[in-house]
């Protein structure tokens, strides 16, 4: 985890009020692990005092592959993916290419840590269920896995069509997409739980890994879904943050057994748990 | 943040740099019987265990660090939301979660005995003979330098405030805690009361060795959409540049009020923020929600200190309570 003043390289403006935020992040880039976050500060507004926490969407190079430049093989580039929702992201679809910004990253414990590893060695296939922008956890797990040979299907669900955003950044690493939308604008209307219930019901025999990230309600049912069927599930949680470092314990949310009272917290124990782990007691 | 370089500029423009590095601006003070680098401390709540901001910062360039509030057994904190960003500030209700003296003393004094800064390491409990007992078990362990008695959380019903808001029983408590402390004893008092001067001459009179004022402010934010309270408490405590001004006037009354050293705390993000803490009379100060955003503030603030003393030729200790009054203002008379 370092602290760095980083340079916009590009916003691109996206569907539905989202946005791909470039930051050139030659330090930070290489010790991103899939499901990590990063903390984001928006210095010169004294009304959004805090850093921002956001999924790390991806990595890149800075110069693709064959074209002679950039150092090696390691990325330099970190993308957030993300979508209007209050006064921060309001600032940070204001930045331009050269501005400045800090950024506190890599964040958090992410999809494959040992102890997840092994969940997935052992499953037939895993499915990512995404949640609006819940979308901008899964696409490093999903490039990784597809690296290790594991098949995989996305399971992605919006209000409509205009939020889902980055589909066809997973079409190279994931074997189905399915999509709905809760306005029927595009795919199976309703929840995205809908066509994952019956995906599990018609492949009984297989064994799921779940990964899922999304809105609470979607998380709980997902969890609910999965322990009714037997698949590991594992989520990427959210919540408000005062600090990522793990200090503030402002992002505590209640989990199942010991550690911490019965809190943990989602920048530092988290921000990916298993499911059964995390008390799914209403918001 | 505001910009360091900002700070004392302008009536020493002329002097030779060479001059203003000899210069020894005198940041090294002496609280309470204990020796401090410097003035600067980071605030209890803020900061962990320390351990975690050493990756960031080099933790033993601070004068030192007060610890997350511990009580004599584990707490588990208050549900989830827990924080709300508010302007310039935010609220807060963790409800004082911590891993308990014991855990504390196991796991977490080594590290901070390893450093230069001082560890203070702030206290709390939901009856007298409970903060005794907390400071019993804290008693055990090695290189503890001075306890800060929090009596001021305004999140739990066990957190003090029913302590800081009545002066007999913050006789009570800090006589009873100081009967028993191995260290030198500050009191953390609570801004939520209608004259602060009352609790800080209560405090100094149970024998308290130093204050830090303030805590949190007790506030409220509300979703208009669903009329619920942004944090699941319903209120919760302001820290951040809002409470300034509020901090910075009830440190210039008590130490007006009291003779033992005061630590000013509330919002500072930069040096002249603790400039102006210290003019108004303290001794230290300590840097809170600015860990959060910008865990480098309190490093800032050591230097942008050093870089004022060094500008104005004025050594640290004569920069304290040196607030020149209008000639027309008696300097006791406070209106509020």
């Amino acid at each position: 985890m370092l602290d760095e003043t980083v340079a916009v390289i590009e916003n691109r403006p996206l569907t539905g009020g989202h946005f791909l935020l470039s930051l050139r992040s030659p330090h930070q880039a290489p010790l991103v692990r899939p499901g990590q976050f990063a903390m984001l500060r928006l210095p010169g507004h004294s009304d959004v005092l805090l850093r921002r926490p956001m999924s790390i969407y991806d990595v890149k190079l800075a110069h693709p592959q064959g074209s002679g430049k950039g150092k090696g093989n390691l990325p330099e580039i970190i993308q957030l993916l993300y979508k209007i929702v209050g006064r921060g992201t309001q600032l940070m679809a204001e930045l331009r290419p050269g501005d400045q910004t800090e950024m506190l990253a890599p964040l958090g414990h992410g999809f494959f840590e040992e102890k997840y590893l092994e969940a997935a060695r052992q499953a037939d296939e895993v499915l990512h269920v995404a949640g609006g922008i819940g979308i901008a956890a899964l696409l490093m797990p999903a490039k990784s896995l597809a690296r290790a040979g594991i098949r995989q299907r996305l399971f992605f669900g919006a209000r409509g069509v205009q939020e889902l955003v980055g589909t066809e950044d997973f079409v190279p690493f994931v074997g189905e997409t399915i999509l709905s939308t809760e306005d029927g604008s595009c795919g199976t209307p309703g929840y995205i739980t809908r066509p994952l219930e019956a995906h599990l019901e018609n492949h009984r025999h297989q064994r799921f890994l779940l990964l899922a990230c999304g809105p609470w309600a979607m998380l709980e049912a997902t969890a609910e879904m999965a322990c009714r069927h037997g698949c590991p599930c594992l989520v990427s949680m959210e919540n408000r943050m005062g600090c990522g470092l793990g200090v503030c314990l402002g992002c505590s949310i209640r989990v199942r057994g010991e550690g911490h009272g019965s809190y943990e917290r989602v920048c530092t124990e988290g921000p990916v748990f298993w499911a059964k782990h995390v008390m799914w007691e209403r918001k | 943040m505001k910009n360091q370089s900002s700070i004392g500029l302008a009536r020493n423009q002329s002097r030779e740099p060479e001059t203003e590095a000899a210069f020894s601006p005198g940041l090294e003070i002496d609280l309470a019987g204990i020796h401090f680098q410097n003035p600067v401390l980071t605030a209890s709540g803020t900061f962990g265990y320390g351990q975690e901001f050493a990756r960031l910062i080099d933790l033993n360039k601070l004068g030192g660090i007060v610890v997350k509030g511990i009580s004599a057994e584990p707490m588990p904190g208050n549900p989830a939301p827990r924080i709300y960003e508010t302007e310039a500030g935010m609220l807060n209700a963790i409800g004082l979660q911590n891993v308990g003296a014991r855990k504390f003393l196991e796991e977490k004094l080594p590290f901070l005995r390893t450093l230069k800064a001082r560890c203070l390491v702030n206290v709390f409990g939901y009856s007298t003979e409970n903060y005794v007992r907390c400071v019993e078990i804290l008693n055990e362990g090695e290189g503890i330098d001075a306890y800060e008695l929090n009596i001021s959380c305004p999140n739990t019903r066990c957190g003090g405030m029913v302590y800081g808001s009545d002066p007999k029983l913050t006789e009570e408590v800090v006589a009873a805690s100081k009967r028993v402390s191995r260290c030198p004893l500050f009191v953390k008092l609570s801004p939520n009361v209608t004259d602060i001067t009352v609790f800080a001459r209560a405090a100094e009179a149970a024998g308290a060795d130093g204050l830090t004022l303030v805590n949190t402010f007790v506030g409220m934010a509300i979703d208009v959409e669903t009329h619920t309270p942004r944090i699941s408490n319903v209120t919760g405590g302001l820290s951040g540049p809002a409470i300034k001004p509020v901090a910075v006037r009830m440190v210039y009354q008590v130490c007006r009020a009291v003779k033992i050293p005061v630590i000013g705390i509330g919002g500072i993000a930069s040096a002249e923020d603790a400039l102006e803490f210290v003019i108004a009379g303290a001794r230290a100060v300590q840097v809170g929600t600015a860990n959060f955003y910008a865990p480098e503030t309190s490093i800032r603030v050591v230097e942008g200190l050093r870089a004022y003393c060094q500008h104005h030729r004025t050594h640290f200790s004569s920069l304290v309570g040196s607030l020149r009054l209008p000639e027309d203002q008696p300097p006791a008379s406070i209106e509020y």
